[in-house]
């Protein structure tokens, strides 16, 4: 791949990935920029701290906003905002 | 500093010098202490990580100041994360602080203790009573998808379910030991903070019922979650955004050393960004170039060989338009995948806690 084109594909999984930062931000009525959460960074326990409410509460989210249903899914797919990327969008790991 | 447990390790426990504490890397070999890590519980000896306690009416005040994270209804009930940084957003140290009646208890990351006390006591404007407590205290860890069981068997099932960063001041074989819920790997974690002359007897306790992990296997696990490890992370004057810490700062505190800083190096979006990859037999050294499409992008923070994935695992530090998992970097000549994180997925997180 060119330069060109990794950076498109970046760009793509940086797309979706601040997507679901704003609608975790704006959901869960946090009081940090979506951007101060990195793709990378743990949802539960350590890290955005978010606790099994909050997950009912995104189950709800992502399935509005993508139209993605991930209440059988394993608790894996919250692992960090980049896993659910792959999720809500299955471009990401296809193209992966 | 050399641990305290020396005399309780094996006669062939391999040791190695980590800032300022000597620890061990190895007890029974990487491989078979990462497996028992990942699929049972390991007991960790965590000397290295320096206890400081903070006292006295301002206190609270100074650790508030100090910490990038928010302590200032910190209970003797609960503990947190943060890092600590200077006046220029870099990283100091991350810590564990605990909540205390008389102030905090600050734990160091492992071999950091020295860097962190000068710092405490180069920024007491409050006069706060910072003392070293690593001469009459110790930690001890238990991690694992089983850990909690391991905690019923050797002290008390009801502190197996403890929420995450709960805290209890509890007694052990009649002594007392302030134990917490807390975790670097993603799994089940527990920490155990005894007193000096106890700790040789919790160990062989523990052992009892699991084996010992040192911290090769523990560093290799944090990375497999992107739990930072300060001292592999930090080098070369990076900020927090480019570690990629955000989540152990709190910008919504309204002051604490470094916050100018990080606030200004998170606004002006300029640097570079931290990805995991995987990839290729070899092991690159920190500084190996990173190559994307032909171009030079960045360069190794860290890589290891993991034996989850059974291949190398590292992080690199590369331009933030390309920072995103699924991409073909090269390595010395070497094709690698940027990652999704977590790269190993805890087993705790399909193991309840019965």
């Amino acid at each position: 791949m060119t330069i060109d084109e990794l950076r498109a594909k970046a760009a793509e999984r940086q797309q979706t990935c601040t997507q679901i930062k704003k609608m975790i931000v704006s959901r869960l009525d946090l009081e940090i920029e979506p951007d101060w959460i990195t793709d990378d960074q743990p949802l539960f326990g350590r890290g955005l701290e978010l606790d099994s409410l909050d997950v009912l509460e995104l189950y709800v989210a992502i399935e509005a906003e993508f139209g993605v249903a991930l209440y059988d899914s394993e608790m894996a797919v919250f692992g960090s905002v980049s896993r659910l990327a792959d999720e809500v969008n299955p471009q990401l790991k296809a193209a992966a | 500093m050399t641990t305290v447990l020396a005399h309780a390790h094996p006669g062939d426990t391999v040791y190695g010098q980590v800032g300022d504490a000597s620890v061990p890397l190895r007890f029974a070999g990487l491989s078979a202490e990462y497996q028992v890590l990942r699929d049972r519980a390991a007991v960790l000896d965590l000397s290295g990580h320096r206890l400081i306690e903070i006292s006295g009416p301002a206190a609270v005040d100074f650790a508030q100041r100090l910490l990038a994270r928010d302590v200032e209804y910190l209970t003797s009930e609960r503990c947190m994360m943060s890092l600590v940084l200077d006046d220029a957003g870099q990283v100091v140290d991350q810590v564990l602080a605990f909540g205390r009646e008389n102030g905090l208890l600050l734990e160091s990351s492992v071999g950091a203790g020295t860097r962190l006390i000068e710092h405490l006591r180069a920024n007491n404007d409050e006069g706060v009573e910072i003392t070293d407590r690593s001469g009459d205290l110790t930690v001890l860890g238990l991690e694992g998808p089983y850990a909690w069981g391991v905690v019923g068997r050797l002290i008390d099932g009801e502190l197996a379910s403890l929420p995450f960063e709960a805290v209890s001041d509890t007694v052990w074989n009649d002594v007392e030991i302030i134990f917490a819920r807390t975790g670097f790997t993603g799994e089940y974690g527990y920490q155990m903070i005894v007193p000096i002359e106890s700790a040789a007897d919790l160990w062989r306790a523990a052992l009892e019922h699991v084996a010992a992990a040192g911290q090769e296997a523990l560093e290799l696990a944090m990375l497999e979650v992107r739990q930072p490890i300060p001292r592999l992370e930090t080098a070369g004057g990076v900020n927090v955004i480019e570690i990629g810490a955000n989540w152990l700062v709190d910008v919504t505190k309204d002051e604490f050393v470094g916050k100018e800083a990080v606030l200004a190096a998170f606004e002006s979006g300029q640097g570079r960004r931290t990805v995991g990859f995987s990839g290729g037999d070899t092991v690159p050294e920190p500084g190996a170039r990173v190559l994307a499409g032909g171009e030079d992008v960045g360069e190794v923070v860290l890589a290891v060989r993991s034996v989850g994935l059974g291949a190398t695992l590292g992080l690199a530090r590369v331009d933030a338009e390309l920072a995103a998992a699924g991409l073909e970097f090269t390595v010395e000549g070497v094709d690698v995948t940027t990652l999704t994180s977590p790269y190993i997925v805890p087993k705790s997180w399909s193991i309840p806690i019965i």
